[in-house]
């Protein structure tokens, strides 16, 4: 036994005494996870959220959350003898003054929109896959309040160095509050401390970024990851995968290795990022100046959607009953966003009761095999890409020498028909790929090779399809693929080593014509086919 | 040791059969084949009621402990070369930390960032990169399959559980005492009201009305550029424009003061009658505080006299009491009545006569017909 296994042996035995670990020790160490790349996507986001604790907390031992102005004495010679704020000009600081205070500003930012991107990404894989349906529905709403916390943690952030750029945003957050009917001016007031800019709001901005929303964020991450371990991850059908059992790795040693790896990947990406690509350089934005603005000013990129909505809106306001109503405002950036993420929140619940699925779900679905969801997702995201591009429009009208105008009303239109279209085309991809699927499983896949029978005829060789695939594609039974199976195909068909040479490779008891949604001839018995018809089904 | 639903322990014993015999002096492989049967006795401790157990699964799993001897010492190799890369890295780091020159506008300051960014990545990627090489090529891994725990409790669980929430609740005596039961309620509610007037003094939202519906422009205010200097009749070109703050103490710095004076020739200006004198020879002013969000309406084309947003596009016709043309926002700028006076100084008629800036609950849709437009 070496000094280090007798060292580990008396910790452990020394905790165990005390806590009774090696119960759970013994339970933990051996469980399984299954292995996906795509399950990955919620440990970028896990990552970076670790990453942005790491550098934001070494921020906050140089940044001042003050907006009390001051005259600039720093080492950035242009802004000498400039007034800006405390808050502006320790940022400065941070990134001239502090050794390696830039590259921490840079990660930190770079982390934040990783962040949020991989929570994207991620949600669009739980979304595609299904993993969202009984019993992780809990797991999903915690998931989407992480969305939305990130949003308005990344907004705050944003605005910390009080530079032209976030001062801009601040005022238009200002603005959307005034909006809001009946309260939204005292609102605005008690959140800035007044009319804008108030002088308060970075004080105030401050400790909710650094500890009230990652407080709650990391609560909710912690109670997510938990379910995730209490209820067991969900994998794809497969061989030996059943609603009742995962299969993939052990935790320890290996899982771990490779994920405690991939922690560090993700970091250095990061750093390279952080170090190499400049980002938010506030020194070029300037002070906040309440008379002054930039042209081409664009927010980071998970506000992007909410701008290019209040970009896309058509100049609605109401001056009625002695008051004003703002619909121009309110609906773009009130409106929209709660009725999206209250959607969003509500669609485990709402698919529940539309298919009348009440069932455990533990094996995820392949988008394919579900087209009405998958035609969803995508008309969603068609819908937000639009308001996205619309977000920049003013950057796509300068480099693309178009007219803004033009661009504005064309995305308008696009906004109510893109998104059914994007729906109907993804239900037709989908189904199609199902057919395809059938194809599959009655037939094999298509080697290349033709053969030609002492007979004189020529048949195609098949290779028959490798378990796994026909496990995934067999765990949906669609009425065509019950057909197939029940015409006894679908598992070892075809022919490799020629040693059915002399029987054709195919021979499919009920010919199914492909149409684009389902099978022309769907209702056809299945009928006794004549070598000739064989012959005809196989090479064509 | 051919067939292929071999455990993945048993290749690793066959294969370091294969070392020992080609005199590596591994041991690895037998060491861990004494813990796999350990291993196996204690899964069959698993306590019975977390309805768990763990299986091997009848498919190998793919691992590098396939690979022979040469190879898994080369990638015994590669995994320690990158786990020393960040050694480098980390070298690399603090060297660039002491030696570079750091201050702004010295040589090579610019390449600081750069260095420390490449210099960490690399120390950070050899450290992950090595972990997750040495998990595929070199470690165990082979593919385990485990039963679920059901996620519903059981029926008699349940009902015992709610046996239990509802004995306590009557042990409580809350369902018999009414009293008890009303006074709590009214006792928590109220303090739920306590915290809120703790939070009034957030904001001083006294006069919030007047607040948002006026600005520091007085009559007789001087038009004062962003450097605080008064400009008079002549500091402007045809076609030109400036920003222009009240001359009051704090005028500069309030949000919703700042101004547009622009000058065209009076003949392209389309003034309404009500209107006429609040220009002087094609001088025209306009809130720069954007009647949709607030942002600074700055951006002004002289050909075309259009004011542009730069926020959400919102586009005004400057020659035509400010007009929205295109964009989000609802309502014109409002126009600054000037005049100059004794000494040719540009000054104010008095304040704007509408709450500039984006609107708000409390505005009185009566502004817009009192402002002519």
């Amino acid at each position: 036994m070496t000094v280090l296994e007798k060292g580990a042996e008396g910790t452990a035995t020394w905790v165990d005494d005390r806590l009774a670990s090696s119960n759970f020790l013994k339970r933990s160490l051996n469980k399984v996870f299954p292995d996906h790349w795509s399950f990955m996507l919620g440990e970028i986001a896990l990552y970076s959220f670790i990453i942005l604790l790491l550098s934001g907390t070494y921020l906050t031992l140089f940044y001042v959350g003050s907006s009390k102005e001051l005259i600039y004495d720093g080492v950035y010679t242009p802004f000498k003898g400039v007034p800006m704020t405390a808050a502006y000009a320790s940022t400065l600081d941070i990134s001239f003054s502090v050794r390696g205070g830039l590259i921490m500003r840079q990660i930190h930012h770079w982390s934040a929109l990783l962040f949020m991107a991989s929570i994207v990404v991620h949600l669009m894989r739980v979304f595609f896959t299904g993993a969202f349906r009984k019993p992780r529905e809990l797991n999903w709403l915690i998931g989407v309040g992480l969305l939305v916390l990130g949003l308005v943690e990344g907004f705050a952030g944003y605005s910390l160095p009080d530079d032209l750029l976030s001062g801009t945003g601040a005022r238009i957050a200002y603005s959307i509050a005034l909006s809001i009917p009946v309260v939204g001016t005292w609102a605005a007031f008690l959140v800035f401390g007044g009319d804008y800019p108030g002088g308060q709001i970075i004080e105030r901005l401050y400790p909710i970024h650094i500890l009230l929303i990652p407080g709650i964020i990391l609560g909710l991450i912690t109670f997510h990851l938990g379910l995730i371990w209490y209820q067991k991850h969900t994998q794809f059908a497969g061989p030996g995968r059943t609603e009742n059992n995962v299969v993939g790795s052990k935790v320890y040693p290996a899982y771990a290795a490779k994920a405690g790896g991939f922690f560090f990947l993700v970091f250095a990406v990061t750093a390279g990022l952080g170090g190499l690509a400049q980002i938010n350089p506030i020194w070029l934005y300037g002070p906040y100046d309440a008379s002054t603005v930039s042209a081409g000013s664009q927010p980071d990129w998970y506000i992007g959607f909410l701008d290019g909505s209040t970009r896309l809106m058509p100049n609605w306001e109401i001056g009625a009953l002695g008051h004003t109503f703002s619909p121009n405002v309110l609906i773009p950036t009130v409106v929209l966003p709660g009725i999206l993420f209250t959607l969003l929140a509500l669609y485990p619940f709402l698919e529940a009761r539309f298919t009348h699925d009440k069932a455990y779900h533990n094996l995820l679905d392949r988008p394919r095999d579900k087209p009405v969801r998958t035609g969803l997702g995508v008309m969603s995201i068609t819908f937000y890409v639009i308001l996205m591009i619309a977000g920049g429009n003013d950057l796509i009208a300068t480099v693309f020498h178009l007219s803004i105008n033009q661009i504005t009303y064309t995305l308008r239109a696009g906004l109510f028909i893109l998104p059914p279209l994007a729906y109907l085309a993804t239900v037709r991809i989908c189904k199609s790929l199902q057919k395809s699927d059938d194809d599959l499983l009655s037939h094999g896949i298509e080697s290349g090779t033709i053969r030609r029978l002492p007979s004189g005829e020529f048949v195609e060789e098949t290779v028959p399809l490798p378990e796994p695939w026909r496990v995934l594609i067999t765990n949906v039974k669609t009425p065509e693929r019950e057909a197939i199976l029940a015409a006894g195909h679908g598992s070892q068909h075809g022919s490799v080593d020629g040693a059915h040479g002399a029987q054709p490779a195919l021979s499919p008891a009920a010919p199914v014509e492909r149409g684009f949604f389902r099978p022309k001839n769907r209702q056809r018995q299945p009928v006794e086919t004549s070598d000739v018809e064989q012959l005809e089904g196989t090479v064509d | 040791m051919t067939e292929s639903n071999d455990s993945i322990r048993d290749r690793l014993k066959a294969s370091a059969d294969q070392d020992e015999q080609s005199g590596s002096g591994d041991t690895r492989g037998s060491e861990l084949q004494t813990s796999d049967f350990q291993q196996t006795d204690s899964r069959a401790e698993l306590p019975h009621g977390e309805q768990q157990t763990l299986q091997r699964s009848t498919l190998p799993a793919p691992t590098g402990l396939d690979l022979d001897p040469a190879a898994r010492a080369s990638a015994e190799r590669k995994v320690a070369g990158l786990f020393l890369m960040s050694v480098v890295g980390v070298v690399g780091f603090i060297a660039t930390f002491i030696a570079v020159p750091f201050d702004f506008g010295t040589r090579f300051s610019t390449a600081y960032t750069p260095l420390l960014g490449f210099f960490m990545a690399l120390s950070l990627t050899g450290i992950g990169a090595g972990a997750v090489l040495w998990a595929k090529t070199l470690m165990v891994d082979e593919e385990t399959t485990q039963e679920r725990h059901h996620q519903a409790s059981a029926p008699e669980d349940r009902a015992a559980a709610a046996a239990i929430l509802k004995q306590g609740f009557q042990d409580s005596g809350l369902p018999r005492r009414s009293l008890l039961r009303n006074s709590i309620l009214l006792g928590a509610g109220s303090l739920a009201l306590l915290p809120l007037p703790l939070f009034t003094d957030l904001g001083s939202w006294r006069h919030k009305e007047r607040v948002l519906s006026t600005t520091a422009w007085r009559k007789g205010s001087r038009l004062l550029d962003s450097l605080g200097r008064p400009v008079k009749i002549g500091d402007i070109e045809i076609g030109g424009a400036t920003t222009v703050f009240p001359d009051v103490p704090g005028g500069r710095t309030q949000a919703r003061s700042a101004s547009l004076l622009i000058r065209m020739r009076p003949d392209q200006l389309k003034q309404q009658a009500n209107r006429a004198d609040w220009s002087v020879d094609g001088h025209i002013v306009y809130s720069v505080v954007c009647t949709h969000l607030g942002c600074p309406v700055k951006l002004y084309e002289q050909q075309t006299h259009h004011l542009f947003c730069p926020c959400h596009q919102s586009t005004f016709d400057a020659s035509n009491q400010a007009k929205v043309l295109f964009g989000p926002a609802a309502r014109p700028l409002p126009q600054l009545a000037i005049s100059v006076d004794a000494e040719g100084y540009f000054i104010a008629q008095g304040d704007y006569a509408e709450p500039v800036g984006p609107s708000f609950w409390e505005r009185k849709p009566s502004y817009d017909k009192k402002a002519g437009s």
